[in-house]
């Protein structure tokens, strides 16, 4: 046990030991971003006193095996990117909403089937990566549509089925990422989200767009709309074999708007 | 609808008002009219007089001085002042009760002249012009929808209400376009211009000031022709004359506070401004249309812009969405839902993802060369 640096040998050691060389010189430099991206992290436990640098402003954890993150995240109070990528995560601390200066929080490619209550209450988040984990609308917490602040939301790769029609309040939205789950309905409500320029709804059961798609700015050059894989009713599939500016053209006629109000005339 | 009515004022002659002085008769003087005594009779009760006893005299009746009262209260008249009216007599008091008119405005009573008009009685000093308060009683007055209105305003409400001006000289109404001139409005042809002494039309314009005239000169009027050999810079917004600070930009002049962002339309008032396609934006906005925010910071991009994937970064935020590890501009990187990702994290995305990506990029790229996107 004295002998100590002698382990420094032993594979997952030294990947230990870097992670722990890592905290040390960011102490000694005060450094804000921390990097620790594969380094067979399996809990925060492995990184002792990390949550004492409260001058971080960038932690990233990506490609390690982390199972759970602890309340104590929000000890570092200036925090503003966190990343989790690629980890084991199964659920999130109600205290990650704590972190008043967190903008981008990715825990793609995770195992979350829940954001955990409150998380909507993040009060500065703008970009969150949910990608490649088991979402489904009942993993949402009743607040998360209230986050005024997000401006890229990424939700590919889940389980989600619906899509709230609370979609609309997120005012400053202006990527939205719903791409390989089993929606089959797009929210009327999407019309309110003013400022969206990026729509990935790939891989999908759509089979109609709402009529309001088309006051959104989504048909330029400056924009991207990806609808590939969905069972597209056929007006619309012709459409978009055009292209989406024809397609956006051709949701804002009376034609389409009476189409897509008779096939929804059950669902209202 | 207004009703023309010919004046009508009533001068009232419904009462005088009169202090007369009675004179009691006291015992020195009773001898003088001692004979008379038998043949004298009180003008209220009709009974004679008692020897010694008080006797008024008002205006050549006689009274006892019990009688001399009210015909109202029964009570002497105060000071001895009573008022007349049908042969009766009154105290001040009850004949305001019982006949003085009162006025419409102040709800006084009214003593000496009284104007009847409008279904009221006024004081002449309290019938007023609803508009301009100007005495009317002299004057004549129209009725124009419940009011009392002076010639003048009448005149300005009826021009209103045909959508027209009323000309500040002759008061005319005035059927053309009027000319504006120091305030008020005229009709044109009432000046001549300062320059060539033209008569002026509706084009004329007001000059406040020019290089060589003082600042407080008074505004001068000049007809089309002179004014634009002046050189006076026309504001591009208003296409108004711009007298005071101007600014130029975008090859035109402006009024300081009509250089406007074309986005959120707030004067730039000497910030900074940027153009685009001829028109003139603040910074934020012009940043927010144009797409040069970072997607990582959220700030405008000062220095080295990197564009890829239909975002922008600062060149120092461009980074692996994965790893968050720098990218150099030239670094080869892989597209995931439109972020990018370097060649490490992508090799650690499952098999299956890689080939779901891979196929969705073709289908994209295919897209691309079949239906290129219109080009505004």
């Amino acid at each position: 046990m004295d002998s100590a640096p002698v382990s420094c040998n032993f594979v997952g050691g030294s990947k230990m030991t870097k992670a722990k060389r890592v905290l040390e010189e960011a102490r000694e430099i005060r450094n804000p971003e921390l990097d620790l991206v594969e380094k067979g992290i399996s809990a925060f436990e492995e990184l002792p006193g990390l949550f004492s640098l409260e001058f971080v402003t960038r932690l990233t954890l990506s490609h390690n095996k982390i199972k759970v993150v602890p309340s104590s995240i929000a000890t570092l109070v200036n925090l503003e990117i966190l990343t989790l990528f690629n980890n084991q995560i199964e659920e999130l601390p109600t205290a990650i909403s704590s972190l008043a200066k967190l903008r981008i929080l990715n825990v793609g490619m995770n195992r979350l089937r829940s954001l955990g209550r409150g998380f909507g209450a993040s009060p500065s988040l703008e970009v969150l990566d949910v990608s490649h984990n088991k979402l489904s609308e009942e993993g949402l917490p009743g607040n998360f549509w209230m986050m005024e602040t997000l401006r890229a939301l990424y939700m590919g790769d889940n389980y989600f089925e619906n899509i709230s029609p609370e979609l609309g309040r997120l005012k400053s939205l202006q990527i939205l990422v719903i791409r390989n789950n089993n929606i089959t309905y797009i929210p009327r409500e999407i019309g309110n989200c003013t400022r969206l320029r990026e729509l990935h709804v790939q891989g999908n059961v759509i089979q109609w767009l709402p009529p309001e798609i088309a006051s959104l700015d989504l048909g330029t050059s400056r924009s991207i709309i990806r609808l590939e894989d969905n069972p597209l009713a056929p007006p619309i599939a012709d459409q978009w074999a055009l292209g989406p500016h024809h397609l956006l053209e051709y949701i804002k006629t009376d034609t389409y708007k009476t189409l897509y109000n008779n096939a929804h005339r059950s669902r209202r | 609808m207004e009703r023309q009515l010919s004046l009508h004022i009533e001068e009232s002659s419904l009462f005088s008002r009169r202090k007369k002085s009675y004179t009691t008769r006291h015992e020195d003087q009773w001898e003088n009219i001692n004979l008379a005594l038998g043949t004298m009779l009180c003008s209220r009760c009709g009974e004679g007089f008692e020897e010694q006893e008080k006797i008024v005299n008002s205006n050549g009746e006689l009274w006892h001085p019990q009688c001399f009262v009210c015909a109202q209260c029964f009570r002497p008249f105060p000071d001895g002042t009573f008022y007349e009216f049908d042969g009766r007599k009154y105290c001040e008091h009850d004949f305001h009760v019982l006949f003085a008119p009162c006025c419409g405005r102040c709800g006084e009573f009214i003593i000496g002249r009284v104007i009847k008009a409008m279904n009221a009685s006024w004081h002449p000093k309290c019938f007023q012009c609803n508009m301009c308060s100007k005495e009317l009683a002299d004057l004549g007055f129209i009725k124009n929808q419940g009011r009392a209105l002076c010639h003048d305003c009448n005149a300005k409400v009826k021009a209103a209400g045909l959508g027209k001006y009323v000309c500040h000289k002759c008061h005319g109404v005035i059927d053309d376009k009027p000319l504006r001139f120091r305030g008020e409005v005229y009709h044109p042809y009432h000046f001549n211009c300062s320059a060539c002494g033209i008569e002026l039309n509706s084009d004329a314009r007001e000059v406040k000031s020019r290089p060589g005239y003082a600042a407080n000169d008074m505004n001068q009027l000049y007809c089309l022709r002179c004014h634009d050999k002046m050189g006076i810079p026309i504001c591009g917004a208003c296409r108004r004359p711009i007298e005071e600070r101007v600014v130029t930009a975008l090859g035109k002049h402006w009024h300081v506070e009509h250089f406007v962002c074309a986005k959120c339309e707030k004067p730039f008032l000497g910030h900074r401004h940027y153009e685009k396609k001829g028109l003139a934006y603040c910074e934020t906005h012009y940043h927010q249309l144009f797409g040069n925010l970072c997607f990582i910071c959220n700030q405008v991009i000062i220095g080295d812009v990197v564009t890829a994937l239909n975002k922008a970064w600062c060149e120092h935020h461009f980074a692996c969405s994965v790893c968050d590890q720098r990218l150099s501009p030239k670094s080869k990187f892989y597209e995931f839902d439109s972020k990018p990702v370097c060649k490490k994290c992508y090799e650690k995305f499952p098999v299956e993802l890689r080939k779901r990506l891979k196929k969705m990029h073709e289908q994209a790229a295919q897209k691309a060369i079949s239906s290129p996107t219109p080009n505004p």
